[in-house]
């Protein structure tokens, strides 16, 4: 039986992009629903953030979920680290729906290469001022606010980048759209900062805490990839196995064939891996920003929808590149490969943890 | 460099080989093994772990480039007495 809760998503259609699926979380009151004590500065409810995250994966398009997700899992906690009135406020508006927040950390070096980025943030006795642009973010087309990741310091060691709040109306900023109709929906754009004049109360957090910050803020991002992952593959399993069972095949339907089902078990088997994961690895990463199982949640999650995706997407045969169907689908699913921490990156993490990854599936005192 | 700050740092020095147990000041951080990532473990662990902040001026390369430098800087924000002293000559 639905719940009552989500009516207020049942109200907009499909169609719906990511702004208008946002403001209707939060003026629904739902979105506090993923922090615990309904607080951002406490850190993410696994269990809350996993619903919000599956009910707006179930009704509406994959845009549009990551232009909720991303705000939900990072940029609201980070704002929240802001003190000034002025994050207060823009947390405050973003609780309730009225302000959308873009998290602009990938600049216009590599996204895997972050310690490169070259949007400068001067700090000055009672100023501060931006200089950059940041490619490829969620939510630029529409936020009212940027979360913008900047260096303070020439050079690539980590305490040198600040976060800076950046009102989308100063003086200075300039939007754009990506070039991409597969994710038009969540926002995605390119925004250019040149020479942005801001109060120095617009610092979050604190200077030179940019990159600790995203470290333990990203994390949270990578599980809702992950419990985002799980649900994504059910829903679209659950679709496919209504195909299979519904289309005819010889005497039966395609769903008696026994390659079709040891495909379908398959995919069955790595989305319960996932589900797993998620489960043993949520309060790792929730509570104590265990770094190591943010990435191997994330890594999961790439591998895990890209295989479920790309089989349910052979079973439907022709009809999955039907306008919006599978394979459509599946083109924006790689994005769980990509978007916060591409595979290269996350499965690197767990490469330089091999040793205690290795010495944790140990059981005491049975080797040699 | 008090056992408190020694303790907490071993676990992130990687490279050090299992005779290299002694920490001195000149311990290059980097080297054995604190790479950004790490860094930044560090960075939380060692605010937690003495209640301090390290001050914004301090939150750069040369402070986190040796056992010595960081220690300083966190033995500057103790309340007197509380740490064993500017980093010299002692081992742990």
């Amino acid at each position: 039986m639905p719940d009552p809760r989500y009516a207020p998503l049942d109200a907009l259609p499909r169609t719906a992009p990511g702004a208008q699926v946002w403001a209707a979380l939060g003026g629904a009151g739902l979105t506090a629903g993923a922090y615990r004590d309904r607080q951002p500065g406490t850190g993410i409810d696994p269990a809350g953030l996993a619903d919000l995250l599956t009910a707006v994966d179930a009704r509406f398009s994959v845009p549009a979920t990551l232009s909720v997700s991303v705000q939900l899992a990072t940029a609201l906690p980070l704002l929240a680290t802001g003190r000034a009135p002025a994050a207060r406020q823009a947390l405050e508006g973003a609780l309730t729906g009225r302000a959308t927040l873009a998290l602009a950390a990938t600049d216009v070096t590599a996204g895997t290469d972050l310690t490169a980025l070259r949007t400068e943030l001067r700090i000055e006795d009672d100023a501060l001022e931006v200089t950059g642009e940041k490619n490829w973010i969620a939510n630029t087309t529409t936020a009212t606010h940027f979360l913008v990741l900047a260096r303070h310091r020439p050079g690539r060691h980590f305490t040198h980048f600040t976060w800076v709040l950046v009102p989308a109306g100063a003086r200075g900023v300039t939007v754009r759209p990506a070039d991409s109709a597969l994710f038009a929906d969540s926002g995605a754009g390119h925004v250019t900062f040149d020479g942005v004049r801001l109060g120095r109360d617009q610092v979050l957090g604190r200077v030179g805490f940019g990159l600790p910050l995203f470290a333990r803020h990203i994390g949270t991002e990578r599980l809702a990839g992950a419990q985002w992952g799980v649900a994504l593959c059910r829903r679209v399993l659950a679709d496919t196995h209504r195909r299979l069972t519904g289309r005819p095949h010889g005497d039966g339907t395609l769903w008696d064939l026994d390659t079709v089902r040891q495909r379908f078990a398959t995919c069955l088997l790595r989305v319960r891996e996932l589900h797993a994961l998620s489960g043993e690895l949520a309060d790792p990463v929730a509570l104590h920003h265990d770094a190591t199982a943010a990435a191997t949640l994330k890594a999961a999650a790439g591998a895990t929808v890209r295989h479920v995706l790309a089989d349910c997407a052979q079973l439907w045969g022709a009809a999955g590149f039907t306008t919006g169907g599978i394979q459509e689908l599946r083109a924006q699913a790689a994005l769980f490969g990509i978007g916060g921490g591409a595979d290269e990156v996350v499965l690197g993490t767990l490469a330089d943890a091999a040793e205690d990854l290795l010495a944790a599936l140990e059981r005491p005192g049975t080797l040699p | 460099m008090d056992a408190r700050f020694t303790a907490l740092l071993q676990p992130f020095l990687k490279h050090a080989g299992p005779g290299e147990t002694a920490l001195t000041p000149d311990t290059d951080l980097r080297t054995l093994g604190v790479d950004s990532m790490q860094a930044i473990e560090l960075l939380f662990a060692v605010e937690d772990t003495f209640g301090i902040s390290l001050p914004d001026e301090e939150l750069n390369d040369t402070t986190f480039a040796t056992a010595g430098s960081l220690w300083n800087v966190i033995a500057a924000q103790l309340p007197e007495g509380t740490g064993d002293g500017p980093a010299g000559q002692e081992t742990a």
